[in-house]
């Protein structure tokens, strides 16, 4: 239980850098009309570009697909924002105190779970009448626990993501994007996951988003609570066991760097 | 009147000697840096999402609209990562005020820089034209191969002027990063990349006939599709114009910044 206690303490602390950090890139203009304004664009060239190329039939599903990955595409954010802390060099102070790494890093990049969050509840609930889905004011705090939850989940595959391109900070951006863009790709945002084959579909199945997405679009059409909250619980499964795995990922890049002396000198 | 073309000469010798060398040392340092390419890597995801929406609807004929897209994204994003990293890369590295420092003009060494990067960008093409062939069938014709490649070069000079007025604003900037990604998707809406612009409200389109990208997207997709492009010369001039507008404004405007930051003493700051 003190170690639980310990762990959240810690994540506290790193959160208090992720709002620290978050503050000095961006000032509520930048935010609103950068940031929020560009992901926004996103969302109509996405679905717009469905209306020009893709099935009519889907418009709705592309629409919320391509909003909810609106806190997907911040919460992979996490891969950089781990990274960062080998340019600041703090990795092997890191490594040297007592506390576990994966609270700290856990922690260090909340700050685009709640941006993330903010953002795509802005483009379901404002852009969403614009084109065709309206929400009710009960549906509204299941929408945005649905984004949390996905953003969560997603998050915490960015992590076991963030710790694997550690040692080669150059691809960082490579390997957020490129996350991101497959789940664009292949996860139920553009067109449904069956059009894949299966080892894109099994892909897909182990990601929290395909889930976030299918339950946000049943929410929309008004579908029976189950097709609602079990893709939710699949999306808290997998959130779960992506951290776990994240955890244990931590571990290892620890003892490695401790052994071969890679923490400060890595590529 | 001997003389003063002969300084003209020497100057403009001069330039395409620093052009040149700035070309070349933006090659180098890519081979060096994965990560700058990463557009090259992102670029077959966007054909990707686009082709199987025009297959899953049966909507092959659409092809060159999802191939075409990819490049320009490809260009576009290079040209503004490589624009707003550059000053603050050399920024970091506190070579900037060395830079100023020398005989040689920022501009053509921005120019120079970026169209270096932007060049390599063009290889998204064949990389979006592998995928529709190899991942979904589909084999996009090349019914006006000259006009493909004049569209691709007017586009890459243009988009190295418009980039050379984007990085004299970087020198500004407190974040370049900011600016890139508030650029991407807006200006992908505002100049119909892929969706034409006839989608967009009224009072926006007389906007995009002043962003050269649209020009560029019409005319990339006619290269691929139509049975023959109208105008083609008048639109290839209208993206030189519109290009060559872009860099005159960003030497203006690079000169300006400079003074400003070498009077306020903040060239080296963010």
């Amino acid at each position: 239980m003190s170690a639980l206690v310990q762990s959240l303490r810690v994540v506290g602390y790193s959160a208090r850098n992720a709002a620290a950090d978050f503050a000095a890139t961006y000032t509520w203009r930048s935010w609103t009309f950068g940031w929020v304004g560009r992901m926004l664009s996103q969302v109509v060239f996405f679905t717009l570009a469905g209306r020009v190329l893709g099935a009519p039939d889907q418009a709705r599903s592309r629409f919320i697909g391509n909003a909810v990955m609106t806190c997907v595409v911040e919460a992979m954010m996490v891969v950089a924002s781990s990274v960062w802390e080998r340019r600041a060099g703090t990795l092997p102070l890191l490594v040297a105190s007592p506390a576990d790494l994966a609270p700290v890093f856990f922690g260090r990049s909340l700050q685009w779970i709640a941006s993330g969050v903010a953002t795509s509840s802005i483009a379901l609930l404002a852009l969403g009448p614009l084109f065709g889905i309206d929400w009710t004011a009960v549906q509204i705090p299941a929408v945005v626990l649905l984004q949390l939850l996905t953003a969560v989940g997603s998050y915490c595959f960015g992590l076991v993501l963030g710790v694997l391109v550690l040692n080669a900070p150059q691809l960082r951006n490579i390997a957020s994007n490129v996350a991101y863009l497959a789940m664009m790709s292949f996860c139920g945002i553009q067109v449904p996951v069956d059009y894949w084959p299966a080892p894109i579909r099994l892909l897909a199945a182990v990601l929290p988003v395909t889930y976030g997405v299918r339950a946000m679009t049943a929410l929309s059409a008004g579908g029976p609570a189950g097709a609602v909250w079990r893709p939710a619980a699949a999306v808290l499964l997998l959130g779960a066991g992506w951290l776990a795995a994240a955890f244990v990922a931590f571990r290892v890049f620890a003892e490695r760097g401790r052994r071969d002396g890679s923490l400060e000198f890595g590529q | 009147m001997t003389t003063v073309r002969t300084m003209h000469m020497a100057e403009l010798v001069r330039a395409v000697r620093t052009f040149a060398a700035s070309f070349r040392l933006q090659c180098l340092m890519m081979r060096r840096s994965p990560g700058d390419l990463a557009v090259l890597v992102t670029a077959p995801f966007f054909s990707l999402m686009f082709l199987s929406m025009t297959e899953q609807a049966d909507r092959s004929a659409l092809a060159p609209y999802a191939v075409a897209a990819p490049v320009l994204i490809a260009v576009w994003s290079m040209s503004l990562f490589v624009a707003g990293d550059l000053i603050s890369k050399e920024r970091g590295n506190g070579t900037l005020e060395g830079l100023v420092a020398t005989p040689a003009s920022l501009s053509v060494m921005v120019l120079g820089r970026i169209c270096a990067a932007v060049t390599l960008s063009v290889f998204a093409f064949v990389e979006t034209w592998l995928v529709a062939w190899l991942c979904f069938g589909v084999v996009v014709r090349l019914p006006h191969p000259l006009a493909l490649l004049a569209t691709l070069a007017t586009t890459l000079l243009a988009m190295a002027g418009t980039a050379t007025m984007m990085a004299a604003v970087f020198v500004l900037a407190r974040s370049a990063r900011i600016f890139q990604n508030t650029l991407s998707y807006p200006v992908y809406l505002l100049a119909g990349v892929l969706v034409p612009v006839s989608f967009l409200p009224g009072w926006l389109r007389p906007f995009t006939r002043v962003v050269f990208l649209s020009w560029c997207a019409g005319l990339l997709r006619d290269s691929l599709a139509r049975p023959d492009i109208p105008d083609l010369p008048g639109r290839l001039t209208a993206v030189l114009v519109l290009g060559a507008a872009g860099f005159g404004a960003g030497r203006l405007l690079m000169r300006r910044v400079l003074w400003r930051v070498r009077v306020l003493g903040t060239l080296g700051q963010a």
